[in-house]
């Protein structure tokens, strides 16, 4: 069941990657709608993460693209943010919570060019909304997971970006502290922004979500949640009944055939 | 031998300058760029790196047919290049991993670089004599015209970091969010690469091949131990690299014979195991003083609370008790016992007479506390973590020592000022 968005702020063609030959993503196609909070939600290994990094052009797909305010990511750079999954770095790095949050700066600020008090002052605000203004001196390698997770956090705020994609920020997080970020998310939505958030858990997505996009490899399903999450697709999305597609997908890696033709 | 160190000290003597002016920039210059190889995480790399190095530079003679800088570094620099190339080639297209890769690239291309130099030394050639400095690295061998050419490459190096820090420290940190910013990684990377192998480069002369790595990471490992501020990481780095070089300079002026490289290692790795030991926060030592102080707390808390339950047992906390009583309640050396209660005495929780030794009025309160938080986290844990009440002593005798006053309130309010612990004893407060 897939649905069109009616405003989309993002719109996938025809998205296939793979992984050494081994498809890891088939023929995406999907719209998310403007000023939404959208869930992404599979089981591990269904390509969460890799529909984020794809979006964001950290991977380049074997085929289809993707367009973001109805063009090329290039061209939008700046209105769309990245929150990495927490384990994607090493948090024994020499810098202080601030020195990360001021990252989110950069591309604003420009290469060779120097952090202007701006750029503190907008870093700084953006710690206070994850309310971890307190921590700014502290060393990250000194920070709980959840306090981690909020300084990837605030370092995407700092971006003021119009298009978020988060990997998985509430992994390792207390409740409270989701309950907080699911705030300030619904706050950013409310001011016209789009969240894209890669999530686990069944029971609170249908809270927390709008839209929500069910991924196996293949998209089950993209719409409204109450549409999207009913047993049948959720069934397909969890059931492990993708056993064809798998084995195609094995078969191509085992002989080292591309999943396309190449042209 | 002490004059000499005063002559080269002074620097009097322009010969003596160059030498050290040349060494200090190299070593402190690969220091700040082996400062990022450090934070990628690279290290093996760059020890590749300098052992590949040793063929482009003996082939770069054969072919320019002079020890000349400005055909050296080029030959050098391509070898470096080639190498890294190779072992990314070879970790993408092959089952081999990386590790495995670094090693092979490293042992082939220094024993091809080996060979060629002996063959360089045995062609004849009147030019070559020297060559070989390039194994260990002679300070003394630069030329005044060298320095010019190495400082120049230098300075272009860390004007190129200083200008591209923020850039840099975020590929090292997180390379995908700089991609997802549109940073152009891919650049920066072969930036950084480059200036790598360019450190390696001219850092050779001072350095040699063998142990160049060591200079890349030795400093920053170092430096790392004493800050988490990466600027300041750097600066130190820097200055670990140029008091290195500078100890080399000074062996070679000494023992011209020797070579530079081992010195200026030896110098570089004392810091790093002086920054390992001594340094505050992350050393060892202190970390071993913190521990010895929270055992010696906690025996003489334990002293204090043994004094206290000898009060409760007579029902009397002002009787005097002896060496004896004590160490029943808490077995320990009686030396040693002694040696506590003088200093606890002095601290005034104890007053001692002829019989022996009584609880202060502040002994007294501090007895009542610790005994009040262990019989409060007694009943905490049976209570709330339905743990059985005979297992829950022997992790009370250690949280005592650690609850603060403000968790103290809490765990009181929770539990809301109870009368007696799990074992039935009654539970003071003041
Ligand atoms: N760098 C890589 N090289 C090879 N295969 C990869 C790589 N990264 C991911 N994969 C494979 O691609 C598939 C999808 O991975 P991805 O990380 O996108 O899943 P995910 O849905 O984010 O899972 P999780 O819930 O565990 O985060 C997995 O089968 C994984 O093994
Ligand atoms: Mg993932």
């Amino acid at each position: 069941m897939i649905k069109e968005a009616k405003n989309p702020v993002l719109e996938i063609h025809d998205l296939t990657v793979t992984y050494h030959k081994k498809p890891v993503l088939w023929d995406i196609d999907l719209t998310i709608p403007a000023g939404s909070l959208t869930g992404i939600i599979g089981p591990n290994g269904a390509g969460k993460s890799t529909l984020i990094k794809t979006i964001m052009g950290l991977i380049k797909p074997s085929s289809g693209y993707s367009k973001i305010f109805d063009k090329p990511l290039d061209e939008v750079r700046k209105r769309v943010s990245y929150v990495p999954q927490r384990g994607s770095v090493d948090w024994d790095f020499p810098a202080s919570v601030f020195d990360v949050v001021l990252m989110g700066r950069y591309s604003d600020a420009g290469m060779f060019k120097r952090i202007r008090k701006a750029d503190r002052e907008l870093a700084m605000d953006a710690l206070q909304k994850v309310g971890m203004e307190k921590f700014s001196k502290r060393q990250i390698s000194e920070l709980s997971g959840g306090q981690q997770q909020r300084v990837f956090l605030a370092r995407a705020l700092a971006q003021h970006a119009d298009l978020y994609f988060m990997d998985e920020p509430f992994a390792g997080v207390d409740a409270a502290t989701e309950n907080a970020i699911i705030d300030l998310l619904h706050e950013m939505t409310g001011k016209g922004k789009t969240v894209v958030v890669v999530h686990h858990d069944l029971q609170s997505a249908i809270k927390y979500f709008e839209w929500i996009l069910l991924l196996n490899t293949r998209l089950v399903a993209s719409g409204p949640v109450t549409e999207v999450f009913t047993s049948e697709l959720l069934q397909k999305t969890y059931g492990g009944k993708l056993t064809l597609l798998t084995e195609i997908g094995n078969l191509l890696q085992r002989e080292g055939l591309p999943a396309r033709e190449t042209k | 031998m002490y004059e000499q160190i005063i002559d080269f000290l002074s620097l009097s003597d322009p010969n003596v300058r160059t030498v050290v002016l040349g060494s200090i920039l190299l070593t402190s210059s690969s220091a700040i760029i082996g400062a990022f190889t450090f934070l990628r995480k690279k290290a093996l790399v760059g020890d590749a790196v300098a052992h590949s190095v040793l063929p482009g530079i003996c082939l770069a003679f054969m072919i320019g047919g002079a020890k000349d800088p400005l055909i050296l570094i080029p030959g050098a620099f391509l070898a470096g290049w080639l190498s890294m190339i190779l072992i990314d080639k070879i970790t993408l297209h092959s089952r081999i991993k990386e590790d495995t890769a670094i090693g092979m690239v490293l042992s082939v291309t220094f024993g091809l670089g080996i060979l060629m130099l002996t063959f360089i030394q045995h062609s004849g050639n009147a030019n070559q004599s020297g060559l070989d400095h390039f194994l260990f690295g002679k300070a003394a061998a630069m030329l005044g015209s060298d320095v010019i050419i190495f400082s120049a490459i230098a300075l272009l190096m860390v004007l190129t970091v200083s200008f591209l820090f923020k850039e840099f420290a975020l590929v090292c940190f997180d390379r995908e969010y700089a991609s997802s910013m549109g940073l152009p990684v891919k650049r920066l990377d072969f930036l950084m690469t480059s200036l790598t192998v360019l450190a390696v480069v001219i850092g050779i002369q001072a350095v040699g091949v063998v142990l160049m790595a060591a200079m890349l990471i030795t400093p920053a490992a170092a430096a790392r131990f004493w800050t988490d501020n990466l600027k300041l990481m750097i600066i130190m780095a820097a200055v670990i690299g140029a008091v290195s070089g500078f100890t080399g300079a000074l062996v070679s002026y000494l023992y011209p014979s020797m070579p530079t490289g081992p010195w200026i290692v030896v110098v570089a790795s004392v810091f790093a195991f002086i920054s390992f030991f001594f340094a505050p926060k992350k050393g060892i030592l202190q970390y071993m003083i913190k521990q010895r102080r929270i055992r010696l707390m906690i025996n003489e808390e334990n002293i204090i609370k043994a004094g206290y339950h000898i009060g409760e047992d007579r029902k009397d906390f002002t009787s005097s008790m002896t060496a004896t009583d004590l160490i029943r309640r808490r077995p320990m050396p009686e030396s040693k016992l002694k040696g506590h209660l003088a200093k606890l005495t002095r601290q005034g929780y104890f007053r001692k007479h002829s019989q022996g030794w009584e609880l202060t009025n502040a002994g007294y309160k501090k007895g009542s506390r610790l005994v009040r938080i262990h019989r409060l986290w007694e009943l905490y844990l049976t209570e709330y973590l339905n743990i059985a009440s005979d297992h829950v002593h022997e992790d009370a005798e250690t949280i005592e020592h650690f609850i603060t006053p403000e968790l103290e309130k809490q765990l009181e309010q929770t539990l809301n000022y109870p009368s007696e612990d799990p074992h039935q004893s009654k539970i003071p407060y003041e």
